[in-house]
């Protein structure tokens, strides 16, 4: 609670100070720059989600089950991270704009925590059972924690989009 | 045979149509539903268009690929469509004089009726290794189509 009563008041600092910026207001109170942020973010969700979730199909043996998992991933990950790249970009932008609104925005707080859950997926995925992908990459069904994890991809990914377009009702 | 204008209003006064205007976060919740199917919509089409384009799984067979994906294209797709008419009954005239909703609906038309003829054609053509012409020319047209549907549903707010 020490931690929460200290870095709270400077979270809220830095969200203002973006708020404040001339770039921030520039995208905020011109006609059209937010809107096509907006429209960019909104339509990358293919390239990202749209991507990252072939590979979770994949391994609970929905989909491309006669293809190897790696050769999957191999195809998957560059439009994944090109996704991740322009929903980043994007999204810092519209962030930029509207951070004092988004601090006090209560979907705007659990999206937050869900993209830091969901960029930890991988990190235990990668250092865990797929270390050890070569043994099992040619099973139509991964195995149990290759399943829990496209799951949890799945559906943590679906919780930001959710939170995402929740953000614009609060 | 009634003009289209005619199902509009019938929509927008539909059981529906009341629902969608009164309820508190039926439309929200229905906008959320309409955006996870995007996401798998964009990702199927992306992936048999970029396996037709001989960039990705170029090793693998391009009807296989098509067939398993085109599964999730068209369970998105469907969820789109009715999750589609739920948005549009809270707001039946709006879309009916919206040039960005007509320019989507024939968007979506030349999507479908090209899917389901010419690329499922170049799909079934389709050998492994490089692409040729035909099969690039048939994916960046199914790609351009398909953004068209998407960037011209974005207009439909913003117009």
């Amino acid at each position: 609670m020490v931690f929460l009563s200290m870095t709270e008041p400077i979270l809220k600092h830095v969200c203002q100070v973006f708020y404040d910026s001339h770039f921030g207001t520039a995208i905020r109170e011109s006609d059209n720059s937010f809107s096509i942020i907006e429209s960019v973010h909104v339509l990358a969700i293919t390239l990202l989600v749209g991507t990252i979730s072939i590979l979770d199909l994949r391994m609970l043996g929905l989909v491309l089950c006669e293809i190897p998992v790696t050769r999957i991933a191999r195809a998957v990950f560059p439009f994944t991270w090109a996704g991740f790249g322009v929903m980043f970009v994007s999204g810092f932008l519209l962030f930029w704009a509207e951070a004092a609104k988004n601090y006090v925005n209560p979907a705007f707080r659990v999206k937050v925590i869900l993209l830091l859950l969901v960029g930890l997926n991988p990190l235990l995925f990668h250092t865990s059972v797929y270390r050890r992908v070569t043994e099992w990459e040619h099973e139509h069904r991964s195995p149990w924690r290759a399943r829990a994890a496209a799951l949890a991809s799945l559906t943590l990914w679906s919780g930001v989009i959710v939170a995402g377009r929740a953000i614009a009702y609060f | 045979m009634l003009s289209p204008q005619h199902w509009f209003t019938a929509l927008a006064q539909s059981a529906l149509g009341h629902y969608m205007q009164t309820s508190q976060w039926a439309f929200a919740i229905t906008e959320m539903v309409h955006l996870l199917a995007l996401a798998a919509l964009g990702g199927s089409v992306l992936f048999i268009d970029l396996r037709l384009l001989g960039v990705v799984l170029k090793k693998e067979s391009a009807a296989g690929i098509s067939r398993d994906l085109g599964r999730i294209l068209l369970v998105s797709l469907t969820v789109m469509i009715v999750s589609g008419i739920g948005l549009l009954s809270e707001e039946a005239m709006k879309c009916y004089f919206s040039p960005a909703f007509r320019w989507k609906m024939a968007l979506l038309a030349a999507s479908v009726v090209f899917y389901f003829t010419l690329h499922r054609r170049a799909v079934q053509l389709a050998a492994t290794g490089a692409a040729d012409l035909w099969q690039r020319t048939i994916a960046v047209i199914s790609l351009t189509l398909w953004l068209g549907v998407g960037v011209a549903g974005r207009a439909i707010g913003l117009v």
